[in-house]
């Protein structure tokens, strides 16, 4: 029958019914294209800034608070005039790491260690024929900064010839990098956020001035800035959603390749190969199991972010406009 | 019911000083009661539109006070003159119309920011059609109908909601006298149901041929009230 429309254009007649004509004033290509775009740079950038925390946090925590002492004829008598008992050089080192401030624990490597440590030069037969230095292991306590320098002059007193390697310092770099990648890659997600709200209020008040009669007319017959913003931030917040869920299907390949090729610095889960499965929901199951748990979260909220992103700019650019209004 | 106490509008011209701008309106007092129907007359130039302009809330007295259906305007928050603007109908000199919305939307517009359902709508809609004679170009854009038809529109739209307060901006200027007499009998109707009218026109035979209490303009300033 003629007489009823069907709900489907019935809802359509009420999204023409008050003249804003919405899907004219905000069209419905360029506007998700870009915020697909942005969307894409602004997964790369979390990406990055999730990676960087990831390898931060492990190398600044892992080898940092270890140091490696080497005391090459370990078993020679100390010769140091102070000392009375005759201690062998390696315990002198030991009994004098073991009040040093700060370390928790003392390890010296014995034979078995040794040889494992030795194993790739030396093989796995190994009878030594030349006496091998004393390996010491000097695990610090969380939160303190052995002084390596200190330590080592210290130490030469005791047994000159003393080595002592901060496994720390590498770890300490890298962990360096890694917060100040994470600082950019924050950096680079500021800047696209600014750049879609430029780019959003740019197009909302296009929109605007596209539809500046029939918005002063309806205004003029009562309908309030709420009613007007909040069609036209829907309008936005809808195509900004399309946009990043875009941008995010976008992202997930270059994410699952990025993240397999830093999988073994963050010695993360083991990376699946996704089977040459037909269905594609596997497969989205297993690209997404690669991705480490913070990045998943961050692709899934990109659409719902943009969204908001878009609903929040066009309140504000449409509220600013009205008020030129009476 | 509206109240004005000396009331004064110029409009704010672009580049113009302050000073150069044109005075619309000066001094304007006067008061309608509920249910009240006034001419608005005056020569071309005089301010009706104008003071039609103040009374529709499109803007605001430079000067004076201006009380709308019971609500001083100078203090009303802006949710607030919304809220009294969706009480009035006006009926432009230049009617007004969405030229890409079809008739039939363009006289639903006041309903649907009433955000009333759909079915009463409709019902609304068509009835009103039917008495302004143009249920058949419930389709049509405006730009498809002729002048008087386009007037009709805007008086449809003007009225489809029964508002508080009816400003007319010579509505029959574009209508025959079959049409400028069915008019008057809506506005009486209305009158009668409580709505305050106001009707601005330069036509001395309707004016003659419905005797009222009228409000005379000239140079923006009131002549005459009675
Ligand atoms: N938008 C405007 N900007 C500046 N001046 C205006 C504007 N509209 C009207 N005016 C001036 O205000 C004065 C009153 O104009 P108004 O339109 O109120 O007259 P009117 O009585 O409605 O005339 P008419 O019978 O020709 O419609 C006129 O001098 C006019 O030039
Ligand atoms: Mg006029």
């Amino acid at each position: 029958m003629a007489e009823r429309p069907g709900l489907f254009t019935r809802w359509n007649q009420a999204r023409r019914a008050d003249g804003l004509a919405l899907r004219r004033a905000l069209p419905d290509r360029l506007l998700p294209l870009l915020v697909a775009a942005m969307a894409v740079l602004a997964a790369l950038a979390l990406a990055g800034a999730t990676g960087a925390q990831i390898l931060s946090a492990r190398w600044s925590n892992g080898a940092a608070s270890m140091l490696t002492i080497q005391v090459p004829d370990p078993e020679t008598p100390t010769t140091t005039a102070g000392t009375t008992a005759h201690l062998t050089r390696s315990d002198a080192v030991l009994a004098a790491l073991a009040d040093s401030p700060g370390a928790s624990r003392v390890h010296r490597l014995d034979k078995a260690e040794l040889g494992a440590l030795l194993a790739p030069w030396l093989g796995q037969d190994h009878d030594f024929a030349l006496t091998l230095p004393a390996i010491i292991e000097l695990h610090m306590a969380t939160g303190t900064q052995a002084d390596a320098t200190a330590l080592a002059r210290r130490l030469n007193t005791i047994a000159p010839g003393t080595l002592i390697e901060r496994n720390a310092e590498w770890g300490e770099r890298l962990g360096r990098l890694a917060d100040s990648l994470h600082s950019c890659a924050l950096l680079a997600v500021a800047i696209v956020v600014g750049i879609a709200v430029v780019l959003i209020a740019a197009t909302t008040r296009a929109g605007l001035a596209a539809r500046r009669l029939p918005i002063e007319l309806i205004h003029a017959m009562g309908a309030t800035d709420g009613y007007i913003a909040g069609r036209f931030a829907r309008r936005t917040a809808l195509l900004a959603f399309i946009g990043g869920l875009a941008g995010s299907v976008l992202a997930l390949p270059i994410l699952v390749l990025l993240s397999r090729v830093a999988a073994p610095f963050a010695a993360a889960t083991p990376t699946p190969t996704p089977a040459s499965s037909a269905d594609w929901t596997m497969l989205a199951h297993t690209l997404l199991a690669t991705l480490p748990t913070p990045l998943v979260a961050t692709l899934l909220a990109l659409a719902p972010a943009a969204a908001l992103i878009g609903w929040l700019t066009t309140q504000a650019t449409v509220r600013a406009w009205l008020r030129n209004l009476p | 019911m509206i109240r004005l106490r000396d009331v004064g509008f110029r409009y704010d011209a672009a580049g113009a000083s302050a000073a150069s701008a044109p005075v619309a309106l000066r001094q304007i007092s006067f008061e309608v009661p509920q249910g009240g129907f006034r001419w608005l007359l005056g020569p071309s130039g005089a301010g009706k539109s104008s003071l039609l302009r103040l009374l529709a809330l499109a803007a605001r007295p430079t000067s004076g006070t201006l009380e709308i259906l019971g609500s001083s305007v100078a203090q009303a928050r802006r949710a607030a003159l919304a809220r009294l603007r969706r009480r009035i109908g006006v009926v432009h000199q230049d009617f007004r119309l969405l030229p890409d919305l079809p008739v039939f939307d363009n006289i639903a517009l006041p309903l649907r920011l009433q955000h009333r359902p759909e079915d009463e709508v409709r019902d609304e809609v068509h009835s009103i059609l039917d008495w302004v004679g143009l249920a058949s170009r419930a389709t049509a854009r405006p730009p498809q109908l002729s002048g008087g038809e386009q007037q009709r529109v805007a008086i449809a739209r003007a009225v489809i909601h029964r508002p508080a307060l009816l400003l007319a901006d010579e509505p029959t200027n574009a209508l025959d006298e079959y049409q400028a007499n069915r008019l008057m009998e809506l506005f009486r109707d209305l009158s009668g149901l409580g709505t305050t009218i106001l009707v601005a026109t330069h036509n001395d035979a309707l004016i003659r041929r419905y005797p009222a209490h009228e409000l005379e303009l000239a140079q923006g300033r009131l002549l005459r009230d009675g």
